[in-house]
C-alpha cells in the first residue's frame, strides 16, 4: 500500500518533485548566472502552473542550490550547499539562498563541477509518495576536474563523501539494472548546461535519463532552456 | 540529438526537445523526401566497450537494452503500417541505435488546426468513429495503448473529402493486456487514467496487474469522447484531482447537460469504476454506428443502471478474444444489436 494513502478516501495521485541546482558561480558566469537566478526565483510558480495544466499537482516540491567554484583555486569558498528548501514554506529561505549567489574567483578552467554533481546525488531524496521525480540541473560554463586529484582532496573543506573518480561516480548514478544507484532510476533525471568538455559529454554518452544543452562560455541562460527544465519535470511525473 | 545531425539517414530538421515528453527528446527529421518525427530515448543507454562501469554492469545494461529493444520491435512488429485497419495509427518506420542511444522514427503528421467540438455532429462522428476503430484493431491485437489523451490523438484531413480523421500516436507506452510494466514506470496521464491503473500506481492494496487491459483504454474512451464533444473531460468534483480518483470514490462524473440520454449512458458504462463493467471496444464501435447517436438532448433523463455486458474472468483473456470475434462487420452488428439493448431501450 503506498504511504500516503488516505483512509478517509482521497484517490488523488501524490507527487513529490526534488531538484537540485548546481551553479557555478565562478568569475565567467556572472552573465549567466543572471539568468540563473532570474529563473530560478519563477521556477516554483512556473513549474506549479505547468503541472496544474496538466492535471497533475504537487504535493511536495522541495529545492535545494549547490553553489560551486573550485577547491583548486580556493577551497574555502568552493561549495556553497544548503539543504532541501520546501516550497512554498521555505521559499524566502530558497529566495535568499539563489540571491546569495554571485559570480567571482574559481582562477582558470576547469572547475569542481564534479563534487557539485557528487553532493547532488548523495542528496536525502524524498522516497515516499506515488511518484517521485529527482533532478539535478547543472549550470556551468567550464570543464570539471578530474575527481580524486590529492591537491584537491586534501583541502580541509573538501567534503569526504565525493568519490575518488569518475567511475565511481557513475555507479553512484547508476543504471536501471545497478545495485550501486544512490538513485532512484525512473525517477532521475540529470539535466546540463554545460561546454562540449570532459566531463559532460561523457556523461551525456553514457549515463542513462541525461539531457545535454551545450552552452557557450560567456552567453546567458535561454528562456527556451529553462522551459525544457520545467518540461523534463512536469511531463515525465 | 542535435539540430542538423544525420542519424540512420534522418536529417534533424528542429531543435530538439522535450516539451511534452518525458522520456525521450523529439525533433522533426527530413529523409529521402519525407518528413518524420524521431525520438531520442534518454534511457537506456547502450554500454561501449570504454563506457564507465565494471563488466558486470555492462552485462546488465545490455540485457537492459535487449530488452528494451526487443519491447519496441514487438509492438512493430504486432502493429505493421500495412495492416489494412492500421490506416489512422501513425506507426513506427525505423527503430535504430546510433552510438548509445536508441532512436524510433514515425512519420511526421500536420494536424488541422480545428477543434473537435466546433465540427459538426457528421464530423464529430467520423472523428469518434476513426478513434475507436484504431483501438478495435489495437486490442484485438491484446494491446493496450497505455495513454490515451488529446495529446496523442491528431486531427488530420481525410485523403478524400474535407472531414477530419484521428490518427492515434505514441506507443511506448503500449503493453500487452493484464502484463503493464512496473507501476515506478508505468505511463499515462491522470486526466484521462482509469480507476484500476490509479490504484496500480499508487500500490493499493489488491491492485492487481492483471487487472489492466483493454478497459483502461476503454475509460479513456469515455472522457475523450466527452473532451471532443464539448472541449473538456465530464468534472470530477471538488477535492478530486481526477476523474479516476472521482469514480474510485464513488462519486459521480458530471456529464454536459447537453450530452443525450443514449450516448451519456455509454459514456457512463465506459468509465464504470470496475473494470469488468465496461463494454469493450468493439461495442463502443457499434453504439457509434445507431443513427443519430450523437443527437444533443438539451436536458437528459435520468439515466437507468446499464448491466454490464458480461462479467469475463480477471486478466481480460476473455475480453480480448470477444473484441477478435468483433472485429467483422457481421458480428459488430451482432455486438450492436446486444448493446442497443442496453443503451436505446431505456431511452
Amino acid at each position: 500500500m503506498s504511504q500516503n494513502q488516505n483512509r478517509s478516501g482521497d484517490n488523488n495521485l501524490k507527487y513529490a518533485v526534488d531538484i537540485v541546482l548546481c551553479v557555478d558561480t565562478t568569475a565567467s558566469m556572472a552573465r549567466m548566472l543572471a539568468n540563473v537566478k532570474q529563473s530560478a526565483m519563477s521556477f516554483p510558480n512556473r513549474l506549479a502552473q505547468e503541472m496544474a495544466a496538466k492535471g497533475r499537482g504537487i504535493s511536495s516540491l522541495r529545492l535545494k542550490v549547490i553553489g560551486f567554484r573550485d577547491y583548486a583555486d580556493c577551497a574555502e569558498d568552493a561549495m556553497v550547499v544548503s539543504p532541501f528548501l520546501r516550497v512554498p514554506d521555505d521559499l524566502d529561505s530558497f529566495e535568499k539562498t539563489v540571491n546569495a549567489l554571485h559570480a567571482g574567483g574559481g582562477g582558470d578552467e576547469p572547475e569542481s563541477a564534479l563534487e557539485a554533481l557528487a553532493l547532488a546525488i548523495g542528496s536525502d531524496w524524498e522516497t515516499g509518495l506515488d511518484r517521485r521525480r529527482h533532478v539535478i540541473v547543472m549550470f556551468t560554463d567550464a570543464s570539471a576536474h578530474r575527481l580524486g586529484d590529492p591537491r584537491h582532496t586534501s583541502a580541509a573543506t573538501y567534503p569526504q563523501s565525493v568519490p575518488g573518480s569518475l567511475e565511481e561516480l557513475y555507479a553512484q548514478w547508476g543504471s536501471g539494472q545497478s545495485h550501486s544507484a544512490r538513485m532512484e532510476n525512473p525517477a532521475k533525471r540529470l539535466l546540463m548546461f554545460a561546454p562540449e568538455s570532459y566531463p559532460w559529454t561523457d556523461i551525456a554518452d553514457d549515463w542513462n535519463n541525461t539531457i545535454y544543452f551545450p552552452s557557450v562560455a560567456g552567453e546567458g541562460l535561454e528562456e527556451w532552456e529553462m522551459d525544457q527544465i520545467i518540461a523534463t519535470i512536469a511531463n515525465s511525473l | 540529438m542535435k539540430l542538423n545531425q544525420v542519424l540512420n539517414g534522418y536529417r534533424v530538421v528542429t531543435r530538439p526537445t522535450n516539451a511534452d515528453a518525458g522520456k525521450c527528446l523529439w525533433a522533426f527529421a527530413e529523409k529521402g523526401g519525407g518528413e518524420f518525427f524521431i525520438k531520442e530515448f534518454l534511457d537506456p543507454k547502450i554500454p561501449k566497450a570504454d563506457s564507465m562501469g565494471t563488466v558486470e554492469d555492462k552485462e546488465r545494461r545490455f540485457a537492459e537494452c535487449e530488452r528494451f529493444a526487443k519491447r519496441h520491435t514487438d509492438i512493430m512488429a504486432a502493429l505493421r503500417a500495412d495492416d489494412v485497419h492500421a490506416g489512422n495509427l501513425v506507426l513506427a518506420v525505423d527503430f535504430f541505435a546510433v552510438g548509445t542511444r536508441y532512436y524510433k522514427v514515425t512519420p511526421r503528421v500536420r494536424p488541422a488546426d480545428a477543434a473537435a467540438r466546433d465540427l459538426d455532429t457528421r464530423g464529430q462522428l467520423v472523428l469518434l468513429k476513426t478513434l475507436v476503430d484504431s483501438l478495435v484493431l489495437l486490442h484485438a491485437k491484446g494491446i493496450v495503448h497505455g495513454d490515451l489523451k488529446p495529446e496523442n490523438i491528431l486531427l488530420t484531413p481525410a485523403r478524400k473529402g474535407s472531414l477530419l480523421v484521428a490518427k492515434l500516436i505514441d506507443f511506448d507506452d503500449a503493453y500487452q493486456a493484464g502484463a503493464p510494466p512496473m507501476a515506478e514506470v508505468i505511463g499515462g496521464n491522470p486526466l484521462y487514467g482509469a480507476p484500476e491503473w490509479l490504484r496500480y500506481l499508487r500500490g493499493d492494496q489488491g491492485a492487481h496487474a492483471r487487472s489492466l487491459t483493454q478497459a483502461a483504454d476503454v475509460f479513456a474512451v469515455g472522457l475523450l469522447i466527452h473532451t471532443y464533444l464539448f472541449g473538456v473531460p465530464p468534472g470530477y468534483g471538488e477535492g478530486h484531482e481526477s476523474p479516476a480518483a472521482a469514480v474510485l470514490a464513488g462519486a459521480p462524473l458530471a456529464w454536459d447537460s447537453r450530452l443525450g440520454g443514449r450516448i451519456r449512458r455509454l459514456l457512463e458504462s465506459l468509465t464504470a469504476a470496475d473494470h469488468r463493467a465496461r463494454p469493450v471496444i468493439a461495442d463502443v464501435a457499434a453504439a457509434l454506428d445507431e443513427p443519430d447517436v450523437l443527437v444533443s438532448a438539451a436536458v437528459s433523463p435520468s439515466p437507468p443502471p446499464v448491466p454490464p455486458p458480461s462479467t469475463p474472468p480477471p486478466g481480460g483473456g476473455a475480453r480480448t478474444s470477444r473484441v477478435l470475434v468483433n472485429t467483422t462487420k457481421t458480428a459488430a452488428r451482432t455486438s450492436s444489436a446486444r448493446l442497443r439493448i442496453n443503451l436505446t431501450d431505456k431511452n
